[in-house]
């Protein structure tokens, strides 16, 4: 990865100060890099900026880098990083905050496009289905033809199932994805 | 003990007042912009204009020569004989105000400050500049009206007792106890059956790696032979009774079974029992005497039988002594914070331990031959150190602040760890490298060179393995890479936070603590050891985590605090006292005085002004209205409560001087209020009835508030009784009134009340005013 030198032109203010605002960006000025949020995340080797680089090119206002790293599509939310912060930072709900400001500035990643496609399935079946989600999204990614061998394995040990498990009613399902989204556009 | 008796050395003088015919000086300070650039003060100082008795004069710097020449001018020229001076807190500048006053031949005490900066333009909207100006008319109103309204008192002058208190035995508490002994008599206590603190619990001390019980030992001997100094172990204190120069305390003895003036450390005892319940705490311990460990302890008196100088008491039973002091000095140090409520570093667990557990391996108090050893008693050959455990943490489970020592003292363990096995390898976890000391930064280059190996990094878990192992889990914040190893032992560095007991002693004194917990200090920069209560003094860790440099620093300038205080053989106590003016010898006064300051002469109340703290009690006490306090009479205060009512209505907080020094907090945090606050200074809030209150509300208060800092439960148990009784009695106004307790240190708890009461005062007014409009339409509906 080639990293760029931090200049004047690198940081978008505007970018700050919107995501400052948030709840979660009360406390983000007091970072101070101790590196526990990082140290205690289980996915933080799989990112390209640890949960605590995050927080400190938030500070810095670096929005391109921040809204296109993969950090805030792998988080599992498992809140570690928030529960051990000495600051009382959030950055679990940072990612949060952080995902839906991505999708706005039309950032279209894998990542992203997995986090759709998922969704997707969630909406119309109401559980994850495996084999939904890969095939979907495999027609997203053209790269995934060279997974297609493993699935093929995986498939004759049974490891992924074909049959497509859907909820009983996904008609009020939709219902309440509907009001949520309403109540998002309100607000 | 009490043959110091405390005798009052002058009685005041009274002049009678002569409202009306004073010439005020009122002058208000811009202090720079601070205070101008949001008070208009040209506007506050027109408004006195009508008054043909007061003169306005408004300067840059009041404090300054300039300021200060000007008024001591106006003085001697005897263009004015009275001062009000409108600027900040009192508590910063009313001594320098008031000793130039008294060098310009006036009466100290008709000099007052009205603090217009930390509790008026520095806590409003600095937008809102009509209200904040329209509160500082009113208030410097009020100030010039009760300024016309006092009479002239002089302090009263009672003998010290020459006797030092010196809480704790630590390095601190030894070094005042020894500075001071040259001079004057010292009793020091300590809770511990031995001396030291936790300095004779270190190994070597950092920056020099001198050992710390071979440069401590000679102190402590000292300290133990030294005629000036009686040393008490195993020792609290109980109770405080009295007032500052003149304190009476109950001490606590718990037992130690064994006479340390008889023990002559012969062993002979240990030899005999059976149950190894009679041991030397260790040998270099001071006093060197033997103790009993009565949970051990079968009863079965070999020792007792054995003993050559009969120094032994299995009956011995837990003691009280009333001493007679003049001042304390407080060195109760600190303790480390209980480390079990972080989770995710499994203390305590074998191999896991703290810093201070770690250092007592390798001190005098070792209990494994000065070895450092694992559980298993192998040597650890791969040691972590993990900093900042519970400090520096902001979510309310650990401390604030840094701990200070523990950069330093981790790299001086880590450093023991390579000399005692060179193969062995020592890691350093920390945050931030802090040295920042004289000597430091070199140990710290020295420490790396030695191959320590330092990472940046909190380390987010340590996990037991099934093998006495330790995984610790971090992220390298240089790298940006998770990181994991094995240990045999961590050591955590706990953070430092004030003894347990510490509250307690400060509560008694009437000393503040801050919001830390730690002592606060009379002034952060320029009054580091002494506190809010003049005869109380404070040194080493018990101000905040220090090392034994800066506690010993702190020792002297207690000590040298302390001769200054008791050198001046007297202490000057406030004339704010009541005056009898009427009894019919009903005897209600007597009963209610917490102090035992009233008593009944020839069916009249007689008040003995020096057990009389002023508290105020006996005033809405007496039934006929026949006492007042002093410069805080009735009249006095709805006198000053008109003047500030009379621009605008407002809120008006009585509040006594603890609570006074929590709003001045607050004001040099730029805590934001409503500026219809008004604060009015009290001696403290029992001197009030629902005369002066009434009249408040007469004079357009839309609420009124009463703030208590004062801990003194004396006090306190009675302020439930005084606020109902005053909510009763004031119930026709149909406006708020409540009461809160709020101490020092609780300033964001004091802003929020401020905020929240201002609001339901001006919802209330409004509903009111709603009304009385709607009864008047009515009327002259009617009417029509
Ligand atoms: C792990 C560790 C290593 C350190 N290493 C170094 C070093 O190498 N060099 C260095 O300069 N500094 C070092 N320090 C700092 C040093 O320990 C302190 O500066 C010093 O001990 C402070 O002395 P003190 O008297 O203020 O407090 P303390 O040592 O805590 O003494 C307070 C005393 O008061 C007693 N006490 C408490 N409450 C009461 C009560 N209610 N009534 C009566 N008595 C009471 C206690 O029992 C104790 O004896 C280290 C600190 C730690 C934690
Ligand atoms: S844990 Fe909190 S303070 Fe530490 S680096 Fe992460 S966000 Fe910053
Ligand atoms: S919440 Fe997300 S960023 Fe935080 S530790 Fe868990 S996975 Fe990592
Ligand atoms: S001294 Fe060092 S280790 Fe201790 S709390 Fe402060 S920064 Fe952390
Ligand atoms: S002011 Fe307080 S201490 Fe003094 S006499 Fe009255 S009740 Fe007693």
């Amino acid at each position: 990865m080639k990293k760029e030198p931090i200049i004047p032109e690198s940081k978008d203010s505007a970018f700050r100060e919107q995501v400052l605002k948030t709840p979660v960006g009360e406390k983000i000025l007091t970072c101070m890099q101790c590196g526990i949020c990082s140290g205690s995340c289980p996915v933080s080797q799989e990112m390209d900026y640890s949960p605590r680089q995050l927080v400190r090119m938030v500070q810095l206002g670096l929005k391109k880098e921040v809204l296109s790293s993969n950090t805030i599509w792998i988080c599992t939310t498992c809140f570690s990083c928030s529960v051990r912060c000495p600051r009382g930072i959030h950055p679990t709900e940072l990612m949060e905050t952080l995902k839906p400001i991505a999708i706005a500035e039309g950032i279209t990643n894998r990542n992203v496009k997995f986090d759709t496609v998922f969704s997707d399935v969630i909406k119309t079946n109401g559980r994850a289905s495996e084999f939904l989600l890969i095939s979907k999204y495999s027609m997203t990614e053209p790269g995934m033809i060279k997974q297609l061998p493993f699935g093929l394995s995986m498939m004759a040990k049974r490891k992924l199932p074909l049959s497509v498990d859907r909820m009983e009613n996904t008609k009020e399902l939709g219902t309440i994805f509907k009001l949520g989204e309403k109540s998002r556009e309100k607000k | 003990m009490m043959e110091n008796e405390p005798t009052l050395v002058t009685e005041q003088k009274e002049e009678s007042a002569k409202k009306g015919s004073n010439r005020i000086g009122v002058y208000l300070c811009r202090c720079g912009g601070n205070i101008a650039d949001v008070v208009d003060l040209q506007a506050v100082g027109d408004n006195l204009k009508e008054d043909k008795n007061i003169t306005v004069n408004i300067q840059d710097y009041l404090c300054s020569s300039v300021g200060q020449d000007k008024i001591k001018n106006d003085i001697e020229k005897g263009k004015v004989d009275r001062v009000v001076i409108g600027s900040c807190s009192p508590k910063l500048h009313l001594e320098t105000f008031r000793s130039m006053a008294k060098n310009a031949g006036l009466n100290p005490g008709l000099l007052e400050i009205t603090n217009i900066r930390e509790q008026a333009s520095w806590v409003h909207d600095k937008e809102d500049k009509t209200g904040v100006t329209s509160k500082a008319k009113g208030l410097i109103k009020g100030a010039a009206a009760r300024m016309d309204s006092i009479e002239p008192l002089s302090p009263l002058a009672k003998s010290l007792v020459d006797r030092t208190l010196v809480i704790g035995g630590g390095i601190a508490g030894i070094t005042t106890a020894l500075e001071l002994s040259d001079s004057h008599d010292v009793i020091l206590i300590e809770k511990k059956p031995y001396l030291g603190g936790h300095m004779i619990g270190l190994s070597k001390t950092f920056p020099t790696l001198d050992c710390s019980q071979c440069i401590l030992t000679p102190r402590m001997v000292a300290v133990h032979n030294n005629p000036r100094i009686s040393m008490l172990t195993q020792t609290e204190v109980a109770d405080v009774q009295g007032s500052p120069g003149d304190y009476s305390i109950t001490l606590e003895h718990s037992p130690r079974y064994v006479d340390i003036r008889k023990c002559i450390n012969c062993g002979a005892c240990t030899k005999k029992c059976p149950t190894g319940a009679i041991f030397l705490p260790f040998v270099q311990a001071v006093p060197q005497a033997y103790m009993i460990d009565m949970s051990k302890c079968s009863n079965c008196g070999a020792c007792v039988k054995v003993c050559p100088r009969d120094a032994i008491n299995l009956e011995e039973k837990k003691e009280t002594s009333l001493i007679s002091v003049g001042a304390v000095a407080i060195a109760t140090g600190f303790e480390p914070i209980d480390l079990s409520f972080i989770e995710e570093y499994n203390y305590p667990s074998p191999n896991i331990l703290t810093a201070i557990e770690f250092e007592e391996m390798l001190s005098a108090k070792s209990k494994t031959g000065m070895r450092l050893q694992k559980a298993d008693g192998t040597f650890p050959n791969r040691v972590a150190f993990v900093l900042c455990a519970g400090s520096r943490d902001f979510t309310g489970k650990g401390r604030k602040h840094c701990s200070k020592v523990c950069c330093i003292y981790s790299q001086k363990q880590a450093q023991l760890v390579k000399k005692m096995k060179e193969e062995s390898e020592a890691w350093i976890f920390y945050i931030d490298m802090r040295s920042s000391g004289r000597r430091f930064e070199e140990f710290y280059h020295h420490t790396q060179e030695k191959g320590v190996n330092y990472v940046r990094g909190k380390v987010a878990e340590i996990l037991p393995g099934p093998d006495g192992t330790l995984m610790v889990q971090y992220e390298d914040t240089n790298l940006g890479r998770k990181g994991r190893e094995i240990f045999d032992m961590v050591v955590l560095c706990p953070a430092l936070i004030p003894s347990t007991g510490t509250k307690e002693i400060a509560d008694k004194l009437g000393v503040p603590m801050g919001d830390d917990g730690f002592i606060e200090e009379k002034h952060v920069k320029l009054d580091p050891v002494n506190t809010l209560n003049q005869s109380v003094f404070a040194a080493g860790c018990v101000l905040g985590p220090k090392d034994i440099h800066d506690s010993v620093t702190e020792g002297i300038s207690a000590a040298h605090k302390v001769s200054q205080f008791l050198g001046k053989g007297v202490i000057l106590i406030p004339p704010e006292k009541p005056v009898i003016l009427e009894c019919n010898g009903c005897g209600d006064c007597v009963k209610a005085c917490p102090y035992n300051a009233l008593t009944l002469e020839g069916g009249k109340a007689l008040l003995s002004p020096l057990a009389c703290t002023g508290c105020g009690i006996c005033v809405p006490a007496c039934p006929i209205k026949g006492i007042e306090i002093r410069n805080f009479t009735r009249e006095q205060l709805k006198a000053q409560l008109k003047g500030i009512l009379s621009e605008a209505p407002g809120v008006i907080v009585f509040i006594d001087p603890y609570a006074y020094a929590a709003a001045d907090i607050a004001g040099v945090n730029r805590k934001q209020y409503s500026s219809l606050i008004r604060l009015v200074s009290v001696p403290s809030v029992h001197i009030l009835d629902a005369d002066v209150v009434n009249a408040a509300f007469e004079y357009g208060a839309t609420g009124v508030l009463l703030i208590e800092g004062i801990t003194d439960e004396k006090l306190t148990t009675r302020s439930d009784d005084l606020y109902k009784k005053l909510k009763k009695e004031t119930r026709k106004h149909k406006k708020p009134i409540r009461y809160s307790h709020i101490e020092t240190a609780q300033y964001e708890k004091l802003t929020d009340l401020l905020n929240v009461f201002a609001s339901q005062a001006g919802a209330k007014a409004q509903k009111m005013s709603r009304k009385e409009k709607e009864e008047i339409s009515d009327k002259e509906e009617l009417a029509s």
